[in-house]
């Protein structure tokens, strides 16, 4: 669950105020969602998908389970102290606790939040419960034996990991096309499972999983200005930018 | 307190981004020291690239951004990314550069593919406070511990947040052109004067649990001779408007005149007319060039959150009112085939 | 298939959709409502006020909650008459308005129609049909399915879904209102206006300040003449929470005429003094353009209802704007009311037969729905004749600047300087003709 980035939003004291207080689905975990849901159209068995979050997170739980799938767990943090400050650290450490208890094939997450970007709970999870990862997959396919078959995007290239079973994985929003929920699937979500847990339910402590980081304050972009706007024709255009250009000694 | 860079080498050469990595650490270091406190600067390389430089080698290499000490890890194994691999090298590293954890340290690295893969998992296994992908960095000493100040942005570039931790380690990754180099220092022989030489201890790495391990069963490389984009100087970036190879041809002989890396948006690279590994903005790389050309490209969020820290943008696009107009330095309204053809005839003739 | 019908499906989640939708679910109906933005109020757009209070028997209590949908209720009003330097304004302040329910509330659409969404889920969880009535978003519906010239249900992609009744709900586009052919294909363009409209951002304080606002109280002006560039329509400025609201609705047919693009006009609105003065210092945080019904019979289907079939809202062309304010989104409320109402009574009866939805109809003509738009139709086309649109603002403004210039000189009695200022721009023959239509079209 993130914010919609689109969404208006201002900063007001060093607060960030969004216009539409509304939660969309994380882009990257719509592609993690997707993937899991191609993977069982081959193979067969469940998809079930987590997020931890306040009481808005289940709107979000509801599209994945449009999408088709299976059943959703819901961690909720409403109420608990200082959720409203939770970082990557956080999170990783609640899903872990959840996953240590669970049985998987594989974990799906989104390489990064939309919103923040931070990009570190995946590996993060993985570290904790002790299982090899892949991060910013852009492919994913399996082996007659199950394993996994990884295409990273990585610094000069793209790599194919062979990541076994029993891994994570957190995915680019390049590696596929999330369906959009139809309105069977839709109608369909409503009636499926939606388990709804608390951090003591997972032997949690509120004060164990205190963020690590700390937002002081929100602050503008120095916003970049627009500059100047050519239309008088190409050349004439190319002519004037060109030797702007040549001026501001950028024409190395 | 001890401030260790995870040294970034491609080719046989320490990348930009690394550098200016180093050049802030110096600084913040030096003012930390002037102040009395005790702060080493060290370095952690894991390349089979550097296997033969010597201490001379390192010092001309590094020794005017003033290195205090390098573990290198010259492991035949990191010809190839292996997460944790790396994580163990670093893990090692730092636990006998902290002296077991007993000095507080800043891990400070480059905003790489590579980085991002191991931040999160680095910071869980050392329990430190983690930051990612800051653009700007500081460092308080408090006590005999540190607390990172850091700025960062968020949804999609459209606001940044001001960040503290409160770990005892504190691991940041800094975005490419966040921070000037040491211009001078680049390429100068013996370390700067006010610094001991350089040592350099080997480190060997302990495999972790190989049931851990991933295997990298092939490498798709993109073309070698790809300028690459978080080096550039100038970049030329295509967006949806370059349809067919006449476009194509003429990005590319833009970006030759200019010496220019090639950039995409996410609208081409994912129609797979340029590599996946040139994608500019929020999925792809944050750049920071000095020149941003950017053709047929409309300007969506998600492409603008990696290029605000470029210093000149150039917008070549036929709709007058595409957003990346105002981002734009100086925009062009007009058809990229009428365009480029007199911009190139231009810069051709400008630069003789 | 018969086990899956629905009682209704509802065809847009715009006021009307998502009115009609509470009602039904109020009424323990089973439905459907589709709404093809990604979440409701995502696409829609309106300059914001919402007049009545139906909106109170919608959501009993609105005002109560903290935080509601709403942005604040309007107990002061103006409409402007503009030349180019002056604005000549009647300004009614009451705090006759200032208790709930209110007479009109300013909202914005893309939170008002989302939280209106949320209350009608409310009702839905509330009723005998939890589970089985849905709102879906981010789903269009491509046809509206007939059988035997009776509508039965609805296709989106290659899904079908079945119901005793279409409720069309897909405002003023009306693709799918010509589909099942209660009109024809060929709307004239003279019968619609564009609407454009700013949000420009504020300080609340210094907002709340510049327009004396207290609480939640705030203000609707509307603006006629100079405004406009000569093109026929009018302008609008409302007071949001911390956001005004500025805009313009424009004849489509004029734009054309006169070769004008909106957005030049609106940066020429911007630049009255009277505007640029209460505007000054925000920021423009969200530009949008929708077209909207002039008000005019001639452009409303055939029928508001089929076989199987209810319109509602500006699907309908259900709207009025004759001069002092643009009323859509009550029309479209209590449409909506009305037709949720004739499919309860319908399903009480066992009855959807085209004879029994043809209720719908009467209970529109009685309600002031059809009465104001069959008894305002002259003072619409009052508002939209040019001597309204340029001369009275202009004779207006003159008077006003000789009435309140205070020189140093004998002063003229007023007679004469209103005399003065109708002979400047037109003539007394004209104005009095004109004057007798307006006086006896409102
Ligand atoms: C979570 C998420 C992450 C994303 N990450 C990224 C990312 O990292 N990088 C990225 O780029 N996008 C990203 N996107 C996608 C982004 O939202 C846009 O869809 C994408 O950037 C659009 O690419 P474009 O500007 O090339 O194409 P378009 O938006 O289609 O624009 C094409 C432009 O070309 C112009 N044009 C066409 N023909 C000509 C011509 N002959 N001459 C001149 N101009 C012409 C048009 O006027 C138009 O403005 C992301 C989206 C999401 C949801
Ligand atoms: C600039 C401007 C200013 C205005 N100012 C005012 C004002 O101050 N006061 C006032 O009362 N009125 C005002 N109006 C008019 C008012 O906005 C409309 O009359 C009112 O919104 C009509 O409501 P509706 O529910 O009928 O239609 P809409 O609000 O247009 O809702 C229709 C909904 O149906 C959906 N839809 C359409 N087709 C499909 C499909 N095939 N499948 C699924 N969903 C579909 C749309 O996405 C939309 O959400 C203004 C309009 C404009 C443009
Ligand atoms: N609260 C949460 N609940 C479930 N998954 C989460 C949560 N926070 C982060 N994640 C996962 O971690 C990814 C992003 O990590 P990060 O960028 O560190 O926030 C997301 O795409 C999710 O897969």
């Amino acid at each position: 669950m993130v914010p919609d980035v689109s969404a208006p939003m201002q900063i007001k004291n060093g607060e960030l105020i969004m216009d539409a207080d509304r939660a969309v689905l994380n882009a990257y975990d719509a592609s993690g969602v997707e993937e899991a849901l191609v993977l069982k159209e081959a193979d067969g068995g469940a998809v079930i998908v987590v997020s931890v979050g306040p009481a808005k997170a289940a709107e979000t739980l509801r599209k994945a389970l449009a999408m088709g799938a299976d059943s959703a767990v819901h961690i909720t943090t409403e109420g608990v102290e200082g959720a409203g400050e939770f970082d990557s650290d956080s999170y990783a450490k609640i899903l872990a606790a959840y996953y240590g208890e669970q049985e998987y094939d594989t974990l799906f997450f989104g390489k990064q939040s939309q919103d923040t970007d931070a990009g570190l709970t995946g590996s993060m999870v993985a570290e904790l419960l002790g299982i090899p990862y892949v991060s910013n997959a852009v492919g994913i396919t399996r082996e007659a034996d199950g394993r996994f078959l990884v295409k990273r995007q990585g610094d000069s290239g793209q790599e194919i990991v062979d990541a076994g079973t029993g891994c994570l994985i957190t995915c680019s929003n390049d590696m596929n096309e999330p369906r959009i929920p139809k309105l069977k699937g839709i109608m369909a979500s409503k009636k499926k499972p939606l388990e709804v847990l608390t951090l003591s339910d997972l032997g949690v402590n509120a004060a164990d999983v205190q963020p690590k980081t700390q937002i002081t304050a929100y602050v503008e972009i120095p916003a970049r200005q627009a500059g100047q706007k050519f239309s008088e024709g190409a050349a004439e255009d190319a002519g004037r930018v060109a030797e702007l250009l040549e001026q501001n000694d950028l024409l190395s | 307190m001890i401030f260790i860079h995870l040294l970034t080498i491609q080719g046989g050469a320490i990348k930009r981004a690394s550098l200016e990595v180093l050049a802030r650490g110096r600084a913040l270091a030096d003012a930390l020291n002037n102040n009395g406190q005790e702060v080493e600067l060290h370095t952690v390389v894991c390349s089979p690239e550097v296997a033969d430089w010597d201490e001379a080698k390192w010092a001309a290499e590094l020794g005017a951004y003033g290195v205090d000490r390098v573990w290198s890890a010259t492991d035949e194994s990191f010809k190839e990314h292996n997460n944790q691999a790396l994580l163990a090298a670093v893990q090692t590293a730092h636990a006998q550069a902290t002296d077991q954890a007993a000095k507080p340290s800043l891990v400070a690295m480059a905003s790489t593919e590579g980085v991002k893969d191991i931040l999160g998992a680095l910071s869980a296994r050392l329990g430190a406070s983690v930051v990612a992908d800051v653009s700007e960095f500081g460092v308080v000493a408090e006590g005999d511990g540190l607390h990172l100040t850091a700025i960062r942005p968020v949804m999609a570039s459209k606001a940044q947040t001001q960040v503290q931790t409160t770990a005892k380690h504190v691991m940041v990754s800094v975005r490419s052109g966040s921070y000037g180099i040491l211009e001078e220092a680049r390429g100068q022989e013996g370390g700067t004067p006010n610094h001991e030489p350089i040592k350099i201890e080997l480190i060997k790495i302990e495999q972790g649990d190989s049931k851990l391990q991933t295997q990298i069963r092939e490498i798709i490389t993109a073309a070698a001779d790809i300028i690459d984009l978080n080096e550039a100087e100038t970049i030329v970036a295509a967006g949806r408007g370059v349809k067919d190879e006449t476009a194509k041809a003429l990005i590319a002989e833009l970006a030759q005149c200019l010496n220019a890396g090639i950039g995409a948006s996410r609208a081409l690279t994912e129609a797979g007319i340029y590599d996946p590994s040139v994608q500019i903005g929020q999925t792809g790389k944050v750049v920071a060039p000095q020149l941003y050309i950017a053709v047929g490209i409309s300007g969506a969020i998600q492409h603008v959150a990696g290029i605000t820290n470029t210093k000149v943008i150039v917008a070549v696009n036929k709709d007058a009112d595409a957003p990346i107009f105002e981002v734009a330095n100086y925009g062009i309204v007009g058809d990229l085939y009428e365009v480029l053809p007199a911009f190139i005839a231009e810069i051709k003739r400008l630069k003789g | 298939m018969e086990e899956e019908a629905f009682d209704a499906i509802v065809i847009g989640g715009g006021v009307a959709g998502m009115s009609a939708a509470m009602t039904l679910a109020r009424a323990n109906m089973k439905f459907l409502l589709v709404e093809r933005g990604e979440f409701a109020g995502a696409k829609n757009v309106s300059g914001g006020v919402l007049w009545g209070s139906d909106l109170a028997k919608l959501v009993p209590q609105y005002w109560e909650e903290e935080d509601g949908g709403w942005e604040r209720f309007v107990n002061h009003r103006r409409l402007s008459l503009m030349d180019e330097q002056s604005a000549f304004t009647l300004d009614f302040k009451s705090s006759h308005w200032n208790q709930p329910p209110y007479t009109g509330v300013v909202v914005l659409r893309a939170r008002f129609d989302n939280w209106l969404a949320g209350k009608v889920q409310e009702a839905i969880y509330a009723s005998d049909y939890a589970e089985e009535s849905f709102i879906a978003t981010d789903i269009k519906v491509d046809q509206v399915l007939m059988e035997g010239g009776r509508a039965v249900g609805i296709k989106t992609g290659d899904e079908e879904f079945y119901a005793k009744v279409m409720i069309i709900a897909e405002g003023v586009n009306n693709l799918l209102t010509r589909q099942v052919g209660l009109q024809t294909e060929y709307v004239p363009a003279d019968h619609m206006l564009t609407g454009i409209k700013e949000i420009i951002r504020f300080d609340q304080q210094r907002l709340e300040d510049r327009f004396q606002l207290q609480g939640r109280s705030g203000m609707s002006n509307e603006f006629v003449g100079w405004a406009t560039d000569g093109v026929e329509g009018g302008g609008f400025l409302y007071t949001n929470k911390d956001t005004l609201s500025v805009g313009l609705v424009l004849s489509i047919v004029d734009l054309r005429a006169q070769k004008k693009s909106p957005h030049d006009i609106l940066s020429h609105f911007k630049t009255h003094p009277v505007v640029a003065d209460a505007i000054e210092g925000g920021e423009v945080v969200e530009y949008s353009a929708h077209v909207v019904s002039s008000g005019d019979k001639r452009a409303m289907p055939r029928e508001v209802y089929a076989d199987g079939v209810l319109v509602v809202g500006e699907a309908a062309n259900l709207l009025l704007n004759a001069g002092k304010a643009i009323q859509g989104m009550d029309y479209a409320m209590r449409s909506g009311i009305l037709a949720a109402e004739t499919v309860m009574e319908a399903k009480a009866a066992g009855d959807f037969s085209l004879g029994k939805l043809a209720d719908y109809r009467k209970k529109l003509d009685a309600s002031y729905i059809m009465k104001n738009i069959n008894g305002f139709q002259d003072a619409v086309h009052v508002l939209h004749d040019p001597i309204m649109q340029h001369k009275v603002p202009n004779i207006l403004c003159d008077f006003g600047r000789l009435f309140f210039s205070i020189d140093n000189q004998p002063t003229a009695k007023s007679k004469d300087m209103i005399l003065d200022a109708v002979r400047k721009h037109s003539s007394l023959w004209e104005m009095a003709k004109f004057g007798f239509k307006a006086g006896r079209s409102l």
